[in-house]
C-alpha cells in the first residue's frame, strides 16, 4: 500500500498538472476579466444584481448551445446546423408546444433521434460532420419557416415562468450559468463516458482496441449535443416569448468561436467545459461593452471579430511560452 | 493443458505457445508478425487454419472480445494510446474489470499505479498527466502496464516491448516476465533485439515469409542461427556493408558542414562532409535537442548548418508519412524543389525520381502504392528515401531505424556509407549501440551533455557503453544473466 500512495501524487501537484492542462482556455477567463472590468468603469451601473442579470441573461442560451458544440467538437466532429437547430426549437416552442403539447415533445425527440442518425451516418459512412450537419442546418431552417414563417407564436407559460424566476440576492442567469458548466463538465471531464469521447475524438484506434463501440460513442455524443441544443431553443424561446427560425442563426459560428476561445480545437480530443463557459460570457461581455462605449452598430461585429482575434492570437503566443 | 496454435492456408505458421513459457518471435517485417498477433487477438480473422485456446478449437468463434475475455493481452509497439487521455483515463479505457460508479477515477488510479509500481518500481510516471506529454521511453512503459491492467492475462503478446525502453526499464519489464511466466502465464516476445530474445525466452520461433521456419529451445541455439534462419542475405551483413567503397571514408573528411556548441559540453560537435557521425548514449540523454537544433535552427544562435538540410524521423507514424499520399508522393516530397521545373514538378520527373529509388531500395510495393499497404519496415526505406532524394548536404537521422529488420537495415547503412562517399554529411541518432560500428565518428551522450569523442578503433559498443555511464564507474553494462530465473 505504502509504494502506491508514493506514485498517486498529492494535491498539490495534481493542482499544478491540472492548471497546466487548462492553460489553452485560461486566457479566455483574462479576457472576460479585463472586457467585465473596462465596462464596469465605464457603467458602474452594471456591478449590481440588476445589471448583471441584464448582461448575461442573452448568454444562458448561448452557454447551452455552445456545450453543445464543445462536446461534439470533442470527438472531432463540429456542428453547423445548431444556429438552425435551436430557431427550429425555438418555433417548435411557440406553436406545437402550445397548441399540442404531446406532439411538440414527440418534435424535440424527433430532433434528438435525428442527431443521433446523423452520429451513425458520420461514423459508418464516413460523411464528415461539417457535410451532414451543414445540410442539415436547411432542413431546420425549412421545417421552421414551414411552422412559422414569420416571428411570433406564443410560449406556453410554464416555459415563460423559466425565465420569470429572478432572485433579489443573485444574479439568475449566473446560477443558470454556473449549473450548465457543472453539467458540462461532469459529462465530459468526470464520466465514464466522457473518457470515452475524448479517446474517440484523440485516437478512435485505440478506443476501438480497447473493445468499445465507436458508433455508440459517437450516437451518445451527439445525443447529449443535441439534448443541450434543444435546451438552448427552449431558454431562448423561454425569453423571448416566441419563436423565431432565424433566432439564433448567429449561434453556429458564435458557438464555434466560444469552444476555441475557451482552449478547444478543431483535431478533437479534449474538452474544454470551464474554457467554453469563459469563452461564452466574453463574447456575451463585448456585446454588452461594445453597446456601451456607443460604438455605431454597423461596427460592433467587426469590433467583437478583432477582439476575439486578438484573444487567440495572445492564446498562441502564451502556449508557445508555456512549453 | 494450454496451447495456443495457428495455422495459416496462405503461409502455414504453425506456433505452439505452452503455459509458463515465454516464446521469443522473431522475423522481418513483412515475416507476418503483425498479421499473427492480430489474428491471435481477435481483431482478425484467419482465412482458413485452426486457433487452439486451452485444448479446444475455438477458430470458428475467436473475435476481439472472447480473446480478451480468454485472458489475451497485448501491448503494441505502435502504442495504442490516446495522447489526449490521462495515464489513468488510457488505463480504464481497456481495462475490462467492473469499477465502481462513484469515484471510479480514483479507483482507476490505484489500479494502473499498482501495475506500474509492482513491473516498473520508480517509474516517476504521473498518473494525471496527459499521455502526449510523456517521453517515449514513459509511453512504451505505459503502453506495457495497460495491457497487464485488467484481469490477469493467460497470454501476454509483447511487440517490441524494449525498443524505447530504457536499461533500467528494460530489466525491470523481463524481471517482471519471469515472474509471470513462474505463475503459468504464456508470453508471446516479439522482438528484433536477438540477445534479448536469446537471453529471455524459453523457446524461440522464427517467421519467414508468413511460414514458421524454425522452433527451438533458445538454449540450443545462437544469434547465427536464427539470423540464417530469418533470411539467407543476413549472413552477409558484415561483408555487404563494407562491400562500398572505402575510399571517401578513408578520403579523411571535407570541409565543416555543421557545427554546435552545447551549453555545458567542453566538446563542441562538429560534422563534415563525408562523414556519418554517431550521437550514441542512453536513448533521451540529448541527442534529440542537438538534433532539433540543427533542424530548427532558429532555436539557437550557437549553430552553424547549411541552408539545405534533410531529416528522417524516427517516429514515422506522427511525423514520417502522408498517410493518404503514395510512394512516389510521399518519396518526392522533399525533393520538390529540385524536381521543379518553373514553379511546377513535373510528373514524369518525379515519377522516374521514384521509381529510381523504389528500385534501388528495393520498396515492396512499388512507387504507386498508397504508403500505408507497405509494412514498416518499406515505409521506413521511404522515408530515408526522401531525405537522401534531396541534394541537401546535411541529412539528419533520429533512430529511423527502430523496429525495422536486419536485412532493410543492411540495405540503408549501405545506401548511407554511398551518400556519405558523395560528399554528403549525415549525422544520426541512433539507440541500437551496435550501429555505431557504421560511423566515422561518434559523439556519446549523456545528462544532456557531449561526454565523449570517439574515432577509428575506438568506436566499439563497449566504449559507447562505457561512457554512456557514469565515469567514475565503469557500470558492467553488458548482459543482465543474473536476472534470469
Amino acid at each position: 500500500m505504502s509504494a502506491i500512495s508514493t506514485t498517486l501524487p498529492g494535491l498539490r501537484r495534481r493542482t499544478v498538472i491540472g492548471a497546466r492542462h487548462s492553460v489553452p482556455g485560461a486566457l479566455s477567463l483574462v479576457a472576460m476579466i479585463v472586457i467585465f472590468v473596462i465596462a464596469a468603469v465605464n457603467q458602474p451601473g452594471i456591478l449590481s444584481v440588476y445589471g448583471i442579470t441584464l448582461m448575461l441573461t442573452a448568454a444562458v442560451p448561448l452557454l447551452l448551445a455552445a456545450q453543445a458544440q464543445m462536446l461534439i467538437m470533442s470527438v472531432g466532429d463540429i456542428d453547423l446546423g445548431i444556429g438552425q437547430l435551436v430557431g427550429l426549437v425555438t418555433v417548435i416552442a411557440a406553436t406545437l408546444l402550445s397548441t399540442d403539447p404531446a406532439l411538440g415533445v414527440l418534435a424535440l425527440v424527433g430532433i434528438v433521434a435525428v442527431y443521433g442518425l446523423l452520429a451513425v451516418i458520420v461514423q459508418k459512412r464516413n460523411v464528415p460532420s461539417i457535410i451532414a450537419t451543414l445540410g442539415m442546418s436547411f432542413v431546420w431552417l425549412g421545417l421552421a419557416l414551414q411552422l412559422l414563417p414569420t416571428p411570433g407564436g406564443a410560449t406556453p407559460e410554464w416555459l415563460g415562468q423559466l425565465s420569470a424566476w429572478r432572485p433579489t440576492w443573485i444574479p439568475a442567469p449566473v446560477v443558470w450559468i454556473v449549473a450548465i458548466t457543472l453539467v458540462a463538465w461532469l459529462i465530459a471531464k468526470r464520466s465514464r463516458f466522457g473518457t470515452r469521447m475524448r479517446a474517440l475524438g484523440s485516437s478512435p484506434a485505440t478506443l476501438g482496441r480497447a473493445g468499445v463501440s465507436l458508433t455508440r460513442t459517437r450516437v451518445l455524443t451527439y445525443v447529449a449535443a443535441a439534448v443541450l441544443a434543444v435546451l438552448a431553443g427552449l431558454v431562448l424561446a423561454s425569453q423571448t416569448q416566441s419563436g423565431d427560425a432565424n433566432s439564433a442563426s448567429n449561434f453556429t459560428l458564435v458557438t464555434i468561436a466560444a469552444v476555441i476561445l475557451g482552449g478547444g480545437n478543431f483535431s478533437g480530443g479534449q474538452s474544454f467545459p470551464i474554457g467554453t463557459t469563459f469563452g461564452v460570457v466574453t463574447l456575451a461581455l463585448i456585446t454588452v461593452l461594445l453597446g456601451l462605449i456607443n460604438l455605431s452598430s454597423s461596427l460592433q461585429s467587426a469590433a467583437q471579430g478583432i477582439i476575439v482575434l486578438a484573444v487567440l492570437a495572445g492564446r498562441i503566443i502564451t502556449e508557445r511560452f508555456v512549453r | 493443458m494450454k496451447d495456443y496454435g495457428v495455422t495459416r492456408a496462405l503461409s502455414g505458421v504453425d506456433l505452439v505457445v505452452a503455459p509458463g513459457e515465454i516464446h521469443g518471435l522473431v522475423g522481418h517485417n513483412g515475416a507476418g508478425k503483425s498479421t499473427l498477433m492480430r489474428i491471435l487477438s481477435g481483431l482478425e480473422k484467419p482465412s482458413a487454419g485452426s486457433i487452439e485456446f486451452d485444448g479446444a478449437d475455438v477458430s470458428a468463434l475467436w473475435s476481439a472480445r472472447r480473446a480478451e475475455s480468454a485472458g489475451v493481452r497485448m501491448a503494441y509497439q505502435e502504442l495504442s494510446l490516446a495522447p489526449d487521455l490521462t495515464v489513468a483515463e488510457n488505463a480504464f479505457l481497456s481495462d475490462r474489470r467492473r469499477i465502481r460508479s462513484l469515484g471510479w477515477r480514483r479507483a482507476a488510479e490505484t489500479r494502473i499505479a499498482a501495475v506500474l509500481d509492482e513491473v516498473f518500481p520508480g517509474h516517476g510516471i504521473e498518473l494525471p498527466r496527459f499521455v502526449g506529454e510523456l517521453a517515449m521511453a514513459e509511453r512504451q512503459v505505459v503502453e506495457i502496464a495497460r495491457a497487464l491492467c485488467s484481469e490477469p492475462p493467460a497470454l501476454l503478446i509483447l511487440d517490441e516491448p524494449t525498443e524505447s525502453l530504457g536499461v533500467d526499464a528494460m530489466r525491470q519489464l523481463y524481471r517482471y516476465l519471469h515472474v509471470l511466466a513462474g505463475r503459468g502465464v504464456s508470453i508471446l516476445l516479439i522482438s528484433h533485439r536477438m540477445n534479448e530474445v536469446l537471453e529471455h525466452s524459453d523457446r524461440i520461433s522464427v517467421l519467414k515469409d508468413g511460414r514458421t521456419v524454425l522452433t527451438r529451445a533458445a538454449a540450443d541455439t545462437d544469434e547465427d542461427e536464427l539470423l540464417v534462419a530469418m533470411g539467407g542475405e543476413v549472413r552477409g551483413e558484415s561483408s555487404r556493408v563494407h562491400d562500398v567503397p572505402e575510399s571517401a571514408t578513408s578520403l579523411g573528411a571535407g570541409a565543416v558542414v555543421a557545427s554546435a556548441a552545447l551549453p555545458g559540453s567542453s566538446l563542441p560537435f562538429q560534422a563534415r562532409a563525408g562523414e556519418i557521425v554517431g550521437l550514441a548514449g542512453l536513448a533521451g540523454q540529448g541527442q534529440d535537442e542537438l538534433l532539433d537544433r540543427l533542424w530548427f535552427t532558429r532555436l539557437s544562435r550557437r549553430i552553424a548548418v547549411p541552408r539545405r538540410r534533410a531529416y528522417v524521423p524516427g517516429d514515422r507514424q506522427t511525423s514520417g508519412i502522408f498517410p493518404l499520399w503514395s510512394v512516389a508522393d510521399n518519396l518526392a516530397v522533399a525533393a520538390a524543389r529540385q524536381l521543379a521545373r518553373v514553379g511546377f514538378v513535373p510528373r514524369a520527373r518525379r515519377r522516374a525520381l521514384a521509381d529510381g529509388w523504389v528500385q534501388s531500395l528495393s520498396i515492396k510495393g512499388g512507387a504507386r502504392a498508397p504508403i500505408t499497404s507497405l509494412s514498416g519496415g518499406n515505409q521506413q526505406k521511404v522515408l530515408v528515401a526522401r531525405a537522401f532524394a534531396t541534394d541537401a548536404p546535411l541529412v539528419l537521422l533520429n533512430d529511423p531505424f527502430r523496429g525495422v529488420d536486419v536485412a532493410t537495415k543492411d540495405e540503408l547503412y549501405t545506401l548511407m556509407k554511398t551518400e556519405a562517399a558523395r560528399g554528403r554529411c549525415i549525422v544520426w541518432y541512433s539507440t541500437e549501440n551496435k550501429e555505431v560500428a557504421h560511423c566515422d565518428r561518434v559523439y556519446v551522450f549523456r545528462a544532456g551533455r557531449i561526454v565523449a569523442e570517439l574515432a577509428g578503433a575506438d568506436i566499439t559498443e563497449e566504449r559507447v557503453i562505457a561512457e554512456s555511464f557514469d565515469e567514475h564507474q565503469p557500470t558492467p553494462a553488458r548482459g543482465d544473466r543474473g536476472d534470469r530465473s
